[in-house]
C-alpha cells in the first residue's frame, strides 16, 4: 500500500494502545518510587528514578518479546501484534531518559567528559563488583537507538526488507545484555537478589515462550515437509474457520497460507504481508479486505490486491470442498491472481 | 584511548549531520518518491537514522537509484 511517507500514522486504535502503555509507564514509575520512598526512608529519590525508568524500559521490552509467541499460543493477544512499532520506540524513550539520568548522575559532575567516565568506570576486569555492567546497558542501549531510529517505513523501504529485519531482530542480542547489565548492576551496588531474580524469571518466561512456539512449529512443519507436495492439503471445516478470522496452514517447503471466511466465503491468501513480512492470517477481514495485524495493509480476498488507489499484491491459493471439509491447493497462483472464493452451502456444480 | 573513540564517534555523527541535512533537503525526494512532498516532521522523524547511517544512505543517494515510482502522490494510509 504506498503512499506518501507521513510522520507518524495515527488512528483511534493506535492513539488508544500508545495511551495504554504510556499510563502503563507513569503508573509503574510512580509505584516504584513510592514504595522505594516509603520502605527506604534513605533512598536517594534520584537513583530510585534511574532505576525505575530502567526496569520499566526492561519491562515494555520483555511485553514487546513475548507478543509474538503469545499471538502464536492464543488469539485473544494478537491485537496486541498491531502498533508494535510505537511500543518499542516509547520503549526507547524511556531507555533515554534512564540512560541520560544515570549518566549525568554518575558521571556528570566529575572533572572527566560524563561519557569518557563511563568507559573508564568499572574496569576492575570481570569480577564484581569491577563487571563494567553500564558498558553493557550502552550497549544495549545503541542497539535500541538503531532500531527506534529506523523503524519509519521510509528505511524499511531504502535499507531493503532483509537487511531492516536483520536490524531489527538485534532486539535479542539488546535483551540479552539488558539482563547481564540489570543483575550485574544490581550485583554491584546492592545485596538484595530481588532485581536479579525478577529479570532472569523474565528471561526465563521470554526464551521459554519462544521455545514452545518455535518447537511447535517445527513439528508441524517436519510432517508437512513428508507429504507429497503437489497434493491438496486439509484445511478445515468450512465453521470451523472464524469468521472475519483466518487459519494458518503451513506448507511443505515452510511456506504458510491464511484461509480467510467472510461470512459465507472462504479465500486463501499467503501469510505474507508486502509491507514488513506481517503475517496476515493473524489479521482480520475489516471492510471485505484481508488486514495485517502489523500495521493495516489491506488486501482484497479473492485476488490478493490492495484496493484502490494501492496497487500491491500478494498471492493467491485455489480451494475445493470435500466431504465437508476445505482443501487448499499448495501451488501458489500469481500475486494478484482472481479466485472465486468457496461459498459455504453451494455445490462444486453450481461453482462451476 | 577513549578520548580518541569518542572524537572518532563525535567526526562520524559530525559528517552524518551534514550528509543528512543535505539529502533531506537536496536528495530524498529523488531517491524515494514517497518522500515527495512530505512534510517536514517526517523529515525530523528520519534525521537521527539518517545522522547514523549516513554511509549507507550517502552510497543509495550518490547511486543515483531511485524507488516508489509508482506513488500516489498525496495518498495516506
Amino acid at each position: 500500500m504506498g503512499h506518501q511517507y507521513q510522520a507518524i500514522q495515527w488512528n483511534k486504535g493506535k492513539v488508544q494502545y500508545d495511551i495504554a502503555i504510556v499510563t502503563f509507564a507513569v503508573i509503574y514509575i510512580a509505584i516504584f518510587m513510592a514504595v522505594g520512598l516509603m520502605a527506604f526512608a534513605t533512598s536517594d529519590p534520584i537513583v530510585l528514578m534511574i532505576r525505575a525508568l530502567g526496569t520499566c524500559a526492561f519491562l515494555l521490552l520483555t511485553f514487546i518479546l513475548l507478543i509474538g509467541p503469545l499471538a502464536r499460543i492464543s488469539d485473544r493477544f494478537k491485537p496486541m501484534l498491531y502498533n508494535r512499532r510505537h511500543f518499542g520506540v516509547f520503549t526507547f524513550l524511556v531507555a533515554l531518559a534512564h540512560f541520560g539520568l544515570a549518566l549525568t548522575w554518575y558521571h556528570g559532575f566529575g572533572p572527566l567528559n560524563p561519557l569518557v567516565s563511563l568507559f573508564l568506570s568499572n574496569q576492575s576486569g570481570g569480577t564484581f563488583p569491577g563487571f563494567p555492567f553500564e558498558l553493557l546497558g550502552l550497549a544495549a542501549f545503541i542497539i535500541l537507538l538503531l532500531m527506534a531510529a529506523t523503524s519509519h517505513d521510509f528505511w524499511l523501504n531504502n535499507l531493503s526488507a532483509p537487511v531492516w529485519k536483520a536490524l531489527h531482530m538485534l532486539v535479542y542480542v539488546a535483551y540479552g545484555l539488558l539482563v547481564i547489565h540489570i543483575a550485574a548492576g544490581a550485583l554491584v551496588t546492592e545485596k538484595s537478589p530481588v532485581y536479579p531474580v525478577l529479570v532472569i524469571a523474565a528471561f526465563g518466561l521470554v526464551s521459554g515462550l519462544h521455545l514452545i512456539t518455535g518447537l511447535r512449529e517445527a513439528k508441524n512443519d517436519a510432517l508437512l515437509n513428508k507429504m507429497e507436495a503437489k497434493s491438496w492439503v486439509s484445511v478445515a471445516a468450512p465453521n470451523d474457520i472464524p469468521d472475519k478470522r483466518a487459519v494458518i496452514v503451513p506448507l511443505p517447503g515452510g511456506e504458510r497460507v491464511a484461509v480467510f471466511r467472510d461470512g459465507k466465503k472462504i479465500s486463501a491468501v499467503t501469510n505474507v504481508c508486502r509491507h514488513q513480512n506481517g503475517p496476515l492470517g493473524e489479521g482480520r477481514i475489516i471492510d471485505g479486505c484481508v488486514t495485517c495485524p502489523w500495521h493495516g495493509w489491506q488486501y482484497r480476498m479473492e485476488d490478493g490486491i490492495s484496493p484502490p488507489p494501492f496497487t500491491e499484491k500478494i498471492a493467491t491459493y485455489n480451494l475445493k470442498m470435500m466431504n465437508g471439509m476445505v482443501f487448499l491447493n499448495p501451488d501458489a497462483n500469481a500475486p494478484g491472481t482472481y479466485v472465486d472464493p468457496l461459498v459455504i452451502g453451494q455445490t462444486a456444480e453450481q461453482r462451476s | 584511548m577513549v578520548e580518541t573513540g569518542l572524537l572518532i564517534a563525535a567526526g562520524y555523527l559530525g559528517v552524518g549531520l551534514v550528509v543528512a541535512v543535505l539529502f533531506l533537503l537536496l536528495g530524498i525526494s529523488r531517491a524515494d518518491h514517497a518522500a515527495n512532498g512530505a512534510k517536514w516532521p517526517f523529515r525530523l522523524i528520519v534525521l537521527p537514522g539518517l545522522i547514523l547511517l549516513w554511509p549507507i544512505i550517502l552510497g543509495r543517494w550518490l547511486s543515483g537509484r531511485q524507488i516508489n515510482q509508482n506513488i500516489h502522490a498525496g495518498d495516506a494510509s
